[in-house]
C-alpha cells in the first residue's frame, strides 16, 4: 500500500470546479491586485482567527520580514527564538539586521520559557516563539515573560492555521501573528502567499504601508517600503479552501488521535500538554534508530519526512553566529530522534493503521 | 466612448488555453519553481538575449535581489533618478543603501551628464530607469560606471523589447530588474519579476537570495528571502511571452499615430525628442502639457483615462525626508511633475479610440 505524505491533487481534484471558475471570476474582472478576493479572504481569516487586522501578503517569509519590520526591529537588537523551525523564523530576524539569539527546546519539542529567561539581555527586543508543526508554544510563559521585560511577541505561526491555546488563535496572542499558505499548509495556495495578524491599530497600519511600496495614497508615500502583496488569484482559492479548512482540521486530529492508539510505546507521541488545538499540520513522532524507521516505511512505500535535519543554528548560514555543536543539546538530540509520518486528510484509516503497523513491527524487530 | 486604461478584459477576452494549462499545474501540485518557471525564465533569456533570467516575485524584488546580490547595503550610495515609480527608490532604501538622485531629461529619463559630480567614495552603483520604456543612454552611463569601477543595475521594469543602440535593455548594465505586473507589457495575473544577467556568479547567487538561501532542503549557506516567480503566472507568461513583438508593435504605433496628430499642438503639448539609436516600447505614453489637470479633467469627463505618472517627485515625498533634498534641487523633474499626463497607449486600443482621443485632446485646446 501505498502512503504519500502530501497528496496534493486530491485536495484540488475534490473542488477543482469551484477553484477553476473562482480563478475565471478573477480573470474577466481584470482586477488581480489588492482587490474583491483578497479583501474577503483578509475578513474570513480575521473572523477565522478571531482578530481585529489581517493583511494578505506574498509568503510566510515575508509576514516575518514584514512583522519585524513593522515593530523598528533592527540591528542591534535581539531576538530569541528555536533553532528547530524552517529557517524563515531565523533568517526573518537576520535579515532585518538583528541578531538571532536561540533558545533551547522542551521535551514537548516546543522553545523552553526557562531557557529564554536565560538568553534575555539589555540588546533583547522580542521572542520569536515558534508553532512548530501546529502545535502552539507555552504562550501563557512567553506572554508573562514578554511582559515582565518588555519584550515585543511575533508568533511565528506558519504551520499553525487553526491552532489555539486556551481559546485564541494561533497568531492572535502575541503583538503580531505570522502564516503561511504554501501549497504544503493546511491551508494552502496554489502557488507562495501568506497572511499576517494583530490587534494593534498602529502596528496594522505599517504593516499596510510595508507591503506596498509604503504608499498611504498612490501619490502619497509615507516610508519606503516592500511589494508583498497576496495574489487575487491565490486569494480566490484561498477563499474556495476556507469552506473546507474545519474538515481538514477535523480529519488530521482523526489521524492524529488513531496514530496515538495505535503507536507502540517505543515511540515518543507528540507532547498533548498545551491546553487548545494542535493544528497537526505535521505528526512529529520521536524515536531510537529513526533513520533506520524512516528506510523501513520507504521500502513498505511510506513516505515520511524529517523537520528538520538540521538544526538551525548548526547551519552554514548561522556560522557568523558561533555556535557550535552542544550548545543547544535538546535541540540537537531531537533533530537525530524526530520523524514525521504523513498525517494528510486524504489518509484513509487503512493507510494509517498500514503505517502504524509497520512502525511496530520495526520495532518488535529491533527486540524492544 | 469609453478609452480604458486596462485593457485586461480585452486581452484575456479568450483565456481557455491558459486556464487549460493552470488546471494540469492545479492538478500536478507543481507550484513551486517548477516546469512552467524553468520555461519561463528559458523564453525570457531567449527574448532579451542574456544568458540568464531568474524568475522572482516581482519587479520591485528584481530590484532589491539585484542590490543583495552584488553585496550593496548599509553605508552604500546608489544613483538613480528622482521621476520614476516608488520601487525603484524603495529598493535601494530597503536595501539598506542611500539613495541620491540625479534630474532627468528631456524624455523623461536619467540625465547622465549629472552622473559624474553626485559620485562620492560611497557611491556602488547606477540604476538608470527605462522609465515608460524609454532608454536610458546606456553608452554614458556604462561609461561613467567603467570610469569609476560602479555596478549598472537596469530598471527596465516598464521596458522589454527596449534597446539602445540596438542592445536591448537588460543585457546592457550587471543586471536588470523587468516587472510581469498585470499593466506591463508582458504581463501575468500578478505580480510577477525577473532578474536578467550575463553572469553565472550572479545566476548562482540569486538562486539562493531567492530561495532561502537553499543548497538543498537541508541546508541552508546563508539568510536569505523567498521571493519566487508563481509556477502559475509563469504558465501566464509563457502564453503571452510570444506576443510581446506584436505588442510592442502596436504601442509604437499608436505612439507615431498620437505623436503626428499632437505636432499640430506645439505650442500647448511638448512631445519628447526621439533618437534613431533608443527604441522606446512605450509601456505608457507620456506627453507634458499646458494646463494640465484640466486636460486630466477634462478627458476624464469624456470617457478617456489619462493618468498622472506622477504629481509629486520622489525626492519630495515624506519617505525622503532623511536625505535631505528640497524643492528645487531637481528642477526638470519637477517640472515635468507639474505639466505630464499619461495617456492610453496599450495594444488593443482601435483606431476609433485613438481618433477620439485625439479630437478630444484638440476640443480642449481650441
Amino acid at each position: 500500500m501505498k502512503v504519500p505524505y502530501v497528496d496534493i491533487a486530491e485536495q484540488f481534484f475534490e473542488i477543482e470546479d469551484q477553484v477553476m471558475l473562482a480563478i475565471q471570476k478573477v480573470l474577466s474582472s481584470g482586477k488581480y491586485i489588492l482587490s474583491e478576493q483578497v479583501s474577503l479572504f483578509e475578513k474570513n481569516f480575521r473572523e477565522f482567527c478571531q482578530c481585529k487586522y489581517s493583511f494578505g501578503v506574498a509568503n510566510g517569509t515575508d509576514a516575518l520580514i514584514i512583522a519585524m519590520k513593522a515593530l523598528g526591529i533592527q540591528e542591534g537588537d535581539e531576538v530569541i527564538t528555536p533553532a528547530n523551525s524552517w529557517v524563515s523564523s531565523t533568517s526573518s530576524i537576520a535579515i532585518c539586521g538583528a541578531t538571532p539569539v536561540f533558545a533551547d527546546i522542551g521535551s514537548d519539542l516546543q522553545i523552553s520559557v526557562q531557557d529564554i529567561e536565560k538568553k534575555i539581555t539589555s540588546k533583547t527586543k522580542a521572542i520569536m516563539p515558534v508553532h512548530l508543526a501546529g502545535k502552539m508554544a507555552n504562550m501563557k510563559a512567553i506572554m508573562a515573560l514578554a511582559a515582565k521585560h518588555h519584550l515585543f511577541v511575533i508568533e511565528d505561526a506558519a504551520q499553525a492555521v487553526g491552532a489555539s491555546y486556551e481559546g485564541q488563535a494561533a497568531g492572535t496572542i502575541g503583538d503580531i501573528g505570522c502564516f503561511s499558505l504554501h501549497p504544503l499548509k493546511n491551508l494552502n495556495a496554489a502557488g507562495d502567499a501568506g497572511v499576517i495578524t494583530t490587534n494593534n491599530k498602529a502596528l496594522a497600519q505599517k504593516i499596510a504601508l510595508l507591503r506596498q511600496h509604503g504608499l498611504a495614497s498612490r501619490n502619497d508615500i509615507q516610508q519606503w517600503g516592500y511589494n508583498s502583496r497576496l495574489d487575487e488569484i491565490q486569494a480566490a482559492i484561498l477563499n474556495c479552501k476556507f469552506v473546507g479548512l474545519p474538515a481538514v482540521l477535523e480529519k488530521r486530529h482523526a489521524n492524529a488521535e488513531l496514530y496515538r492508539s495505535l503507536l507502540c510505546s517505543e515511540v515518543v507521541l507528540p507532547d498533548k500538554s498545551i491546553v487548545g488545538h494542535d493544528a497537526n499540520h505535521l505528526f512529529v513522532i520521536q524515536c531510537k534508530y529513526r533513520d533506520e524507521l524512516k528506510e523501513y516505511l520507504k521500502t513498505y512505500d511510506i513516505s515520511s519526512a524529517i523537520h528538520y535535519e538540521v538544526p538551525i543554528h548548526l547551519q552554514p548560514a548561522a556560522h557568523y553566529l558561533g555556535y557550535k555543536s552542544g550548545d543547544l543539546p535538546e535541540t540537537e538530540l531531537s533533530a537525530l530522534r524526530i520523524l514525521s509520518l504523513p498525517i494528510h486528510q486524504h489518509l484513509t484509516k487503512a493507510q494509517i493503521l498500514f503505517v502504524a503497523e509497520k512502525v511496530n513491527e520495526f520495532f518488535k524487530m529491533k527486540g524492544l | 466612448m469609453k478609452v480604458g486604461y486596462s485593457y485586461l478584459a480585452k486581452q484575456f477576452a479568450d483565456p481557455d488555453a491558459i486556464l487549460a494549462d493552470i488546471k494540469a499545474l492545479v492538478i500536478s501540485g507543481d507550484f513551486t519553481l517548477g516546469k512552467a518557471t524553468v520555461e519561463f525564465e528559458d523564453k525570457f533569456a531567449k527574448l532579451i538575449g542574456c544568458n540568464y533570467a531568474i524568475g522572482v516575485n516581482s519587479g520591485t524584488d528584481a530590484l532589491f535581489l539585484s542590490l543583495k546580490a552584488l553585496g550593496i547595503g548599509v553605508g552604500d550610495e546608489v544613483i538613480t533618478t528622482a521621476n520614476t515609480f516608488v520601487a525603484t527608490v524603495g529598493a535601494i532604501e530597503t536595501s539598506g543603501a542611500r539613495t541620491v538622485f540625479v534630474d532627468c531629461n528631456d524624455k523623461y529619463v536619467m540625465d547622465t551628464s549629472q552622473l559624474e559630480s553626485a559620485i562620492t567614495d560611497k557611491t556602488k552603483a547606477i540604476m538608470p530607469v527605462h522609465y515608460a520604456g524609454q532608454p536610458v543612454n546606456m553608452k554614458e552611463v556604462m561609461a561613467v560606471a567603467k570610469k569609476y569601477d560602479l555596478e549598472v543595475i537596469e530598471d527596465a521594469c516598464c521596458a522589454i523589447g527596449a534597446s539602445f543602440d540596438n542592445q536591448n535593455c537588460g543585457t546592457i548594465g550587471t543586471t536588470a530588474a523587468f516587472s510581469l505586473h498585470p499593466l506591463k507589457n508582458l504581463n501575468v495575473w500578478g505580480d510577477g519579476g525577473v532578474i536578467t544577467t550575463n553572469s553565472k556568479e550572479i545566476k548562482d547567487k540569486l538562486h539562493l537570495l531567492r530561495n532561502h538561501g537553499m543548497v538543498d532542503r537541508d541546508h541552508y549557506a546563508e539568510y536569505a528571502y523567498n521571493s519566487r516567480l508563481d509556477s502559475l503566472q509563469a504558465i501566464v507568461g509563457n502564453h503571452l511571452i510570444s506576443d510581446v513583438e506584436w505588442i510592442t508593435q502596436q504601442r509604437i504605433k499608436h505612439a507615431q499615430t498620437l505623436d503626428l496628430a499632437f505636432k499640430g499642438l506645439s505650442q500647448v503639448i511638448t512631445i519628447p525628442p526621439k533618437a534613431v539609436n533608443e527604441k522606446c516600447v512605450y509601456h505608457m505614453y507620456m506627453l507634458l502639457v499646458e494646463n494640465r489637470d484640466a486636460l486630466n479633467e477634462y478627458l476624464k469627463s469624456k470617457g478617456i483615462s489619462s493618468k498622472i505618472h506622477y504629481p509629486i517627485p520622489l525626492h519630495l515625498q515624506q519617505a525622503s525626508q532623511h536625505l535631505g533634498y528640497k524643492l528645487g534641487d531637481f528642477p526638470v523633474a519637477e517640472s515635468q511633475a507639474k505639466n505630464i499626463i499619461t495617456l492610453p497607449i496599450h495594444q488593443h486600443l482601435t483606431a476609433d479610440e485613438i481618433d477620439y482621443m485625439i479630437k478630444t485632446v484638440n476640443e480642449f485646446y481650441l
